[in-house]
């Protein structure tokens, strides 16, 4: 974890783009976009971001780590892979956004821009980590109430009726969650993969 | 002179026998020239030629062929030192007219007319031998360029004078660091092997190198110039590599993007001089450089400065990027460009440098400021970008090329002579477009390069090696590279385009071949590029000169001198044999033993032209036989019909054409007359120069003439053609032949 990325005393940090290329997940092989923008082109999503991948690697490269980080690209990619596929320089793009996310969480990018998606993942990760599923129930409660008790009691109200039409054809449970069989070896796994990744990398938040 | 006997055959294969009436050909040669000629099914067959032989033995001393184009079977129908004249029935009439219909015969007739006509205005060429001639090579540059053109001129055998202006042999490549790459796999700066080079040249015994060295004079012709240098002495040489090089452009100009407020702000030039040293520190304050900005096209691709691509400055910037980063691997190293240009197999380069972290943003500079914050208009982000904190900013300055002599002053006269002399005077349309016509060529504007001659040529034209509008020496980059419009004398390396370090190296060898071939062809009394082999030369009768100086001033390449009673006198080595001056001269007084104006008017009055009762047009196309004649041999191959109405004369060049030919085809009843040739200006085709630019001027001045004479000017035209025009040429004359028939018939006819 560790090296952290470079703080934004100025709105362009000269140091970012090297500091990507070499502490993020593919960020070796981003240096060799050519801004074709196929990725841009290719993403399912892009009407949906503010930026679009091209765009985003060449802010990385004019260091505007701000607006980088609190892109909703880096959030709103559905790891669909069209680009990483597509992308002549074999930038693996959805990785880069991936790993973006994570800094942008532990950096406190994510948080300042209250943004959904960042929060649902959040959600998910309790839950997976937790019981080795996911539990509908839960990470809906808990994405909800991230928002603050009033405003996760009004969005579960107004939810409640899919909710019941849910149990009701048995695609949501009543009851304890379900777990995986051994959640005990599961957050033995867990810890393990998080040493292995500081030690290997010193990155991931 | 020996009486002229003509063996004239007639081909009827390749369907010429099945397309035409061939025994009314020979009919013509009977009736209309007392001429008896031979028919063979397959002339071009060991029979065919065996025939011709026989015949040769016998004691004819001159042959006439109609049967395919006269580009090829040039082999079968080669008769050394017998000279073959040829009339084309194939690709020019079969292949592009309607077989066995009378206008197809016509022509045909019309063709073998021409070719019999010609064949009683020419003798064989006597080639111009006289004299001493020297195989010695002369190299001007001892940078990478003229030291590889020492080292091939002296691999083929001639002598070499190696000229240097400086104190050493090396050239710039002596202050660089590393070298871009050039070889396989073209990923990584290679290392410096200029020393390799010299010592090649300095342990080479038929290389003398003179250092410290320049031509202060240049006289003669190919195969003998007279060189005086600065150390007094008076060489001979058979031929002139020029690799002069190239200097950065001048910095103090680049004050806006911040050359000069902080000493922090340096060329490429300057930096590799570091790399060079081994130390890249700030000159401001000796600290380390961490982070540096490359701003590319400093100067360069800018209408104020440089109007062209200096072509090295991309890869020189990614290899500079690329030792810095090799030395500090933290090194913040970003590449500010517009495009990035990597020529050739450069793009590796680009790749590796990519891969090595180097920042790369695509935009303009707006500004330097005094504390190296470069401002950039970013065209990929869309917003003005300021990197800021920078140790360096290095301005990849571009290329000037030295096509002129810096020390010295410039010429009080001849200096205009080198800014773009080869535009027209008047702005003319292109005729010959169907559909958009380009924009009518104009002339530019150039102010003459600073400096004194390289060569001081003591020539009619001037002193100067011709250079184009940004001061490159002439020569042609793509179609004749290295031919000056000086013949014998040839530009390599960085002094007649843009180039790197191995491009220079091989340019010297394109420019070494060319100096063989000047020396071996001016002993044998042959032309070079682009008549190799001609032996004709112009001939001029004096008796007839009125001293009017139109051939001295319109010969493209400067080969006729006048003597103390201003006569012309023709320099026959420099001459290239475009016969510019046969069409220049009023009196016409200019000819070759093989071509001259008679020889053209005669054969455009042996065509029969229609009256017109008949209803038929008869139009007079000549065609240059560089690019034009090719092309519409290009155009029968591929079967493309066009009117059996023209007549194609082949002409060496339009500059050859003399105004005469044109009023003689219209007061013997032409219709109409198309001049078709290369294109003219400052990025001409012409394979002459200046040949269909001298065309394009007289035929402005031809419309009053037509105008007083009651003829539509619409009826004389210029249409340009390429080599790869096949399919254009018959819609063009085609679109002639109708535009003509809507003005009606030419009034003189039948008179
Ligand atoms: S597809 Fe690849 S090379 Fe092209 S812009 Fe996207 S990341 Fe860059
Ligand atoms: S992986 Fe993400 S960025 Fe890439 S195309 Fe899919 S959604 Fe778009
Ligand atoms: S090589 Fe690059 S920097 Fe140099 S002029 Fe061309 S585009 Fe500009
Ligand atoms: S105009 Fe052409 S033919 Fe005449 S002297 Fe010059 S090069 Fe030779």
């Amino acid at each position: 974890m560790n090296a952290p990325s470079p703080t934004p005393t100025k709105k362009y940090d000269l140091s970012f783009a090297r500091w990507v290329y070499d502490n993020i997940d593919g960020g070796d092989r981003m240096a060799l976009c050519m801004q074709c923008g196929t990725c841009s082109g290719s993403c399912p999503i892009g009407t949906q971001m503010d930026h679009g991948p091209r765009k985003l690697f060449m802010m990385i490269r004019a260091g505007m780590k701000e607006a980088v980080l609190t892109s909703n690209t880096l959030w709103n990619c559905v790891s669909c892979y069209n680009c990483v596929v597509r992308c002549p320089r074999k930038v693996p793009v959805a990785y880069i956004l991936h790993d973006l996310a994570t800094v942008a969480v532990r950096e406190g990018y994510a948080e300042a821009r209250n943004s959904d998606n960042a929060r649902f993942a959040k959600a998910f990760w309790w839950s997976a980590a937790k019981y080795g599923r996911t539990d509908e129930r839960l990470v809906t409660g808990k994405y909800y109430f991230s928002f603050g008790i009033g405003e996760g009691y009004k969005r579960g109200m107004a939810n409640l009726p899919i909710a019941m039409g849910m149990i009701k054809t048995k695609r949501m449970h009543l009851g304890m969650p379900h777990k995986c069989s051994n959640t005990g070896e599961l957050h033995k796994i867990l810890a393990k993969a998080a040493e292995i990744e500081a030690r290997d990398h010193g990155k991931q938040g | 002179m020996t009486e002229r006997k003509t063996g004239i055959y007639l081909c009827g294969g390749c369907g010429i026998g099945e397309a035409i009436d061939v025994a009314a050909l020979e009919g013509v040669a009977k009736k209309e020239f007392k001429l008896d000629s031979k028919t063979h099914a397959c002339l071009c067959g060991d029979d065919g030629v065996a025939m011709i032989r026989a015949d040769l033995e016998a004691g004819i001393n001159q042959v006439a062929i109609a049967a395919c184009s006269s580009r090829v079977m040039t082999d079968r129908f080669g008769f050394e030192p017998i000279q073959v004249l040829r009339a084309d029935l194939r690709e020019k009439v079969i292949w592009s007219h309607p077989a066995n219909h009378e206008d197809t015969q016509a022509l045909a007739e019309d063709s073998v007319r021409m070719v019999l006509t010609m064949a009683t205005k020419v003798k064989a060429p006597e080639p111009y031998v006289e004299g001493e001639w020297s195989s010695r090579i002369l190299v001007m540059g001892g940078g990478v360029t003229g030291l590889a053109a020492a080292a091939q001129a002296a691999a083929l055998g001639h002598e070499v004078l190696l000229l240097e202006r400086s104190d050493r042999l090396g050239g710039r490549a002596l202050d660089s660091s590393k070298r871009l790459p050039h070889r396989p796999p073209y990923a990584q700066p290679a290392a410096n092997d200029i020393g390799d080079l010299v010592a090649s040249v300095t342990g080479n015994a038929k290389i003398t190198a003179r250092l410290g060295c320049t031509v202060t004079q240049t006289s003669g012709m190919p195969g003998r110039f007279v060189v005086n240098l600065s150390d007094g002495s008076v060489e001979t040489v058979g031929a002139i590599v020029v690799a002069t090089g190239w200097r950065p452009y001048d910095a103090s100009k680049l004050g806006h993007l911040g050359y000069g407020a902080s000493p922090d702000v340096v060329t490429g030039v300057e930096l590799e001089g570091m790399l060079k040293a081994g130390k890249v520190t700030r000159k401001s304050n000796g600290a380390p450089v961490k982070s540096v900005a490359f701003v590319q096209c400093a100067g360069s691709r800018d209408p104020d400065h440089l109007p062209y691509c200096s072509s090295i400055c991309c890869a020189t910037s990614l290899k500079q990027a690329l030792e810095l980063i090799e030395a500090e691997p933290a090194t913040n190293a970003y590449v500010v460009y517009e495009e990035m240009r990597t020529p050739g197999v450069m793009e590796e380069l680009y790749r590796t440098a990519q891969a090595a972290g180097v920042i790369f943003m695509k935009g303009k500079v707006k500004t330097v400021g005094a504390d190296l914050t470069v401002t950039v208009a970013d065209e990929l982000i869309g917003e003005d970008i300021p990197l800021a904190g920078l140790d360096m900013v290095v301005l990849a300055t571009g290329m000037v090329p030295n096509s002129t002599n810096t020390d010295a002053p410039s010429p009080a006269e001849g200096a205009e002579q080198l800014a773009g002399d080869i535009d027209p005077e008047v702005p003319f349309p292109v005729a010959g477009y169907c559909g958009d016509a380009p924009a009518a060529h104009a002339k530019r504007p150039q102010a003459a390069p600073e400096g004194g001659s390289l060569l001081n040529l003591q020539y009619r034209q001037g002193p100067h090696l011709p250079v184009l509008h940004d001061g490159f020496a002439d020569s042609h980059y793509i179609c004749f590279p290295y031919e000056t419009r000086r013949t014998g004398i040839y530009t390599a390396g960085p002094v007649r385009r843009p180039m790197d370090w191995a491009e220079a190296a091989e340019d010297a060898s394109g420019a070494v071949l060319k100096a063989v071939q000047a020396v071996r062809s001016a002993s044998a009394g042959a032309a070079l590029h682009p008549r190799v082999g001609d032996l004709s030369f112009p001939k001029i009768n004096l008796n007839q000169c009125t001293k009017c100086k139109r051939c001295t001033v319109e010969c493209p390449f400067g080969a006729i001198d006048e003597d103390e009673q201003t006569y012309p006198i023709v320099n026959a080595t420099r001459c290239r044999r475009c016969g510019t001056c046969m069409g220049a001269c009023p009196v016409r007084t200019i000819s070759f033993d093989n071509y001259s104006v008679d020889m053209l008017s005669s054969m455009i009055k042996a065509v029969k032209v229609p009256d017109e009762f008949s209803g038929k047009p008869r139009i007079l196309i000549m065609a240059c036989e560089n690019d034009a004649i090719p092309a519409l041999d290009m155009a029968g191959i591929k079967r493309n019909q066009w009117s059996a109405h023209v007549r194609i004369l082949p002409v060496r060049c339009l500059g050859s054409v003399s105004l005469l030919c044109i009023s003689d085809a219209l007061s013997v009843g032409y219709d109409g007359v198309m001049m078709m040739g290369c294109k003219p200006g400052d990025d001409y085709q012409c394979h002459f120069v200046k040949g269909s630019a001298m065309a394009a001027e007289r035929l402005s001045k031809v419309g009053e003439t037509l105008k007083s004479m009651m003829l539509e000017p619409e009826r004389v035209t210029q249409a340009e053609a390429s080599i790869a025009d096949a399919d254009r040429l018959p819609k063009v004359i085609d679109a002639f032949v109708e535009q003509i028939t809507a003005i009606g018939f030419n009034p003189f006819k039948g008179f």
